[in-house]
């Protein structure tokens, strides 16, 4: 549900050196020119591509990573996620603009704050050819409060007391405390739906190369080569013809090191890629056997402000230092320029359901800091931090983690601060997200932070005291209670009010600093066409929409 | 002592040097910083019966040397575990990356085999002439080659530039899958061409100014024969014993190889589970490596005397 950066790209990490390498060699033997990073580029985002002209046999898909699981308890990752979105479905479905209409679920309801009552579609059938049922529904979303399953996406079943089926086709679901986030959550994984013989019967192997699933999408599990491919073919007994399979057979094949996949794209073998790599989009651009996308994204790069006891305990040194670092230029090099710089820690595209007017607050109504070295240094001096020492994290994961280290050293240093930066493994990255003894002495970690629901109560949730993912144990009593009280007010338009000053307050207070808002880069072959180049990918059937061009 | 106990002996040490192995590969994970449960609970919030409940069906809460014996133990039955990444028995994750890296390693070493030997004898033949020294810097600048390098100028020019291989993947059926590993396989030989030439090569040089073969060559054989049954046949030796080393170096280099291509071996299934603290996963391959180059030098001790009879002789006389 929440962090990108650090699980995406692990795959790929170890050969980081050779990618660039690679890139540079195969950039100059192949075009004949260089293709320098720094060079802006033209885009504009796409909302749609043009329709189909018709069925295609077979389209293969490049996938940075293998998928640990398709198991959708554990469908965490980019990798998972892109596979599954097609394969299974949710009560709710998220579309490509972050809208959430009926999906599994036909209809949805909220009698009493904390109860959720779903009615489920009739005439709906799993891919062996059994029907849809309630039970499915209840053994499904069980799945996420049992212990030995060890869920991924508990958080959204936390405050869940029962899940029961109260009626043929109903099932209803009683929460501890009203909680507006946990139905958002049902047009992701968290609210898929697989059918509970299957589960039953494939145990511990549910999900995985051998075992596979059994959902209701328009695409089907064929098989999985460990290591290599997942095959999916047309459902042909799909319910909602809207979204029936354009192509009868569709791959995934996994290519970890982005010189591969770069290589794969430009030589015409596979029709597309999601998550492609910015330091070779412009080769990929020249090389003309399609088209670069960019489309909707949900994710905020932040410099996550992990130690509040030290200097950056004062709010003055990281205004100071936020406004030190050269944004528009870390955005220009690390990504082409692709993107925008950014104040606070959503983006428009999660307030879909707002108040206008809320929205219009939440964006401008704010601080600003604009690049100012002179005015950072004088922060810095009334903070009394002149010659603090910080530390930062990084780890050869790709280019834009390192272009923010080292730029967000060079900033500090200009105005006083002493930031030492500290590579580490990309596992040993990992860990500052889960394990607080990790992030001991560590003051500053980069991160692209992106949410799966439509909601910006997902991103201003974790800033509450004692949250998980507040890895700064950043910490103020009225912001708290603002938040509990948006996550229990249920009216969109209400709640929307509520999440501006949430937005306003972390946008005055900092607890991490938000660095840029960068859309979601893809490639599109020129055999098809016919989708979304949105982050709603992870989530909705895009693969079932692409046909031959 | 006899050939039979010869290898009672070799097999002895054998299994002494896999057990050792085995423990050092087993115990060396603890070494490593890292939370194998935080790695399967992907960094999310966990409730603690969750982080219980994991510990528990990996086995995680036994003391180590448990964890050693029932990883040893199950090992002899043919259950190597399960993966912490893939939820799926080593085994079958293994097993079906084996075959890509088998592929490899056979065609690498063969074509290692195919320039290396011929191009050790012609240098040898020729030696000191031009074709000597031409043959000798042409192995010299191969052998400088990375197998990283080999591999980007190899995808570049002849699978995006010329499109006559395909950029990634490991094919289906004989033909094809040849097809696939062909430019994999090159880019792993080229790093290791040198040292068969050049082995081959002293080996040959040796030979041909040994007495026996300026007898052969005045009893008035041909030169040809005298080159097969006298110089060849006793040079093979210490080819054979540099490609037993060479076929482990093959394995551990195959990692970076399988990586830039796009094939699913077990080098980059071994990246990735290091990355991911797949722990089952590392150590069965790291034993298997072991296994490997352990069993191949076995081997190839054992075929010396088959091959060079004098090997045989020489240990009895000791």
């Amino acid at each position: 549900m929440f962090t990108s950066s650090p699980l995406r790209r692990r795959g790929s990490a170890i050969v980081a050196g050779l990618a660039v390498a690679g890139v540079a060699l195969t950039g100059c033997s192949a075009q004949g020119g260089s293709d320098s990073a720094g060079t802006p580029m033209d885009w504009t985002l796409t909302d749609q591509t043009a329709a189909p002209s018709g069925d295609i046999d077979q389209i293969t898909w490049a996938s940075y990573s293998e998928p640990y699981s398709l198991d959708y308890a554990y469908a965490f990752d980019y990798a998972d996620n892109q596979v599954l979105a097609n394969v299974c479905e949710s009560l709710l479905r998220l579309n490509p603009d972050y809208s959430l209409t009926p999906s599994l679920a036909e209809s949805f309801a909220n009698p009493t704050p904390t109860t959720w009552v779903y009615q489920i579609r009739e005439g709906v059938k799993f891919h062996d050819g059994t029907a849809l049922t309630a039970a499915d529904a209840v053994a499904s979303m069980s799945r996420h409060l049992d212990p030995e399953v060890g869920s991924s996406w508990y958080s959204v079943y936390q405050n869940v007391a029962s899940i029961e089926q109260t009626g043929e086709r109903e099932v209803t679901v009683t929460t501890t405390i009203p909680d507006s986030q946990f139905n958002l959550g049902m047009g992701g994984a968290a609210g898929v739906i697989e059918s509970a013989a299957t589960l039953a019967k494939l145990g511990a192997d549910y999900g995985n190369s051998t075992g596979g699933v059994n959902c209701t999408g328009p695409m089907q599990f064929d098989s999985w080569k460990s290591g290599e491919k997942i095959e999916l073919s047309r459902f042909a007994d799909y319910w909602d013809p809207e979204l029936a399979a354009q192509s009868e057979k569709f791959d995934f094949v996994f290519m970890a090191d982005p010189t591969a996949r770069t290589n794969a794209l430009k030589s015409g073998e596979v029709d597309g890629t999601w998550l492609l790599p910015m330091d070779a989009a412009q080769s990929i651009k020249k090389a003309g056997t399609g088209d670069v996308l960019f489309g909707m994204n949900t994710a905020v790069s932040n410099l996550v402000v992990s130690n509040l006891a030290g200097p950056l305990g004062d709010v003055r040194v990281r205004k100071a230092l936020l406004m030190a670092i050269d944004r528009e230029g870390i955005l220009q090099a690390m990504n082409s320029g692709v993107g925008e710089v950014t104040d606070v820690h959503s983006t428009r595209s999660v307030w879909n359901d707002a108040d206008p007017a809320a929205t219009e607050a939440a964006f401008t109504d704010i601080e600003t800091y604009p690049f100012d070295v002179a005015a950072a240094q004088k922060l810095v001096e009334e903070a009394g931090a002149t010659g603090a020492k910080l530390k930062l994290v990084t780890a050869p994961i790709s280019q834009d983690f390192a272009i923010v280290s080292q730029a967000t050293a060079a900033a500090a240093k200009s105005i006083g601060l002493d930031v030492t930066i500290d590579t580490v493994t990309p596992s040993a990255y990992t860990a500052l997200f889960s394990d607080p003894s990790a992030r001991e002495g560590v003051d500053l970690f980069y991160t692209i932070w992106y949410l799966s629901s439509p909601d910006p109560m997902e991103m201003y949730g974790v800033f509450r005291t004692d949250e998980f993912s507040n890895y700064g144990n950043w910490s103020d009593p009225d912001y708290d209670a603002l938040v509990t009280e948006a996550v229990s007010t249920m009216d969109p338009i209400k709640r929307s009010a509520l999440a501006a000053q949430a937005q306003q307050i972390t946008n005055r207070e900092l607890p991490w600093l938000p660095l840029a808002e960068t859309p979601t880069a893809m490639f599109m072959g020129d055999r098809v066409t016919g989708l979304s180049p949105s982050i709603s990918y992870l989530y909705y059937p895009w693969a079932a929409t692409l046909g031959a061009r | 002592m006899t050939y039979a106990r010869r290898i009672a002996a070799k097999l002895g040490a054998l299994l002494l040097t896999l057990f050792l192995a085995s423990l050092l590969v087993f115990f060396s994970r603890f070494l490593v910083p890292g939370d194998p449960v935080s790695f399967l609970l992907r960094g999310r919030k966990p409730s603690p019966e969750a982080v219980a409940a994991v510990t528990e069906q990996f086995g995680l809460d036994l003391p180590a040397w448990e964890q050693y014996v029932n990883w040893v133990f199950g090992i002899f039955r043919g259950d190597f575990g399960r993966s912490l990444q893939y939820r799926q028995d080593v085994a079958t994750v293994i097993g079906d990356r084996l075959p890509v890296t088998l592929g490899l390693v056979v065609l690498a070493a063969l074509m290692i085999a195919i320039v290396g030997i011929s191009g050790g004898v012609i240098a040898a033949l020729n030696r000191g002439k031009l074709a000597d020294r031409a043959m000798l810097i042409f192995l010299t600048v191969l052998g400088a080659i990375p197998s990283f390098v080999g591999s980007i100028v190899l995808i570049a020019v002849f699978a995006v530039t010329l499109g006559w291989f395909p950029t990634f993947g490991s094919g289906t059926g004989f033909w094809d899958t040849i097809y696939h590993l062909f430019l994999p396989a090159l880019a792993l030989a080229i790093a290791f061409v040198v040292l068969i030439g050049k082995v081959t090569r002293s080996s040959m040089v040796e030979q041909i100014g040994r007495e026996h073969v300026e007898v052969a060559t005045s009893r008035g054989l041909t030169r040809g024969t005298v080159i097969r049954r006298h110089v060849f046949r006793n040079a093979v030796g210490p080819i054979v014993t540099v490609s037993g080393l060479l076929v482990a170096g093959l394995l551990v280099a195959s990692t970076i190889v399988e990586s830039a291509f796009g094939i699913s071996g077990l080098g980059s299934l071994l990246v990735q589970s290091v990355d991911r603290l797949d722990f089952p996963v590392v150590q069965m391959i790291v034993l298997f490596v072991v296994a490997a180059f352990v069993v191949i030098n076995a081997i190839v001790d054992l075929l010396e005397p088959l091959i060079d009879p004098r090997a045989a002789a020489g240990a009895d006389a000791r």
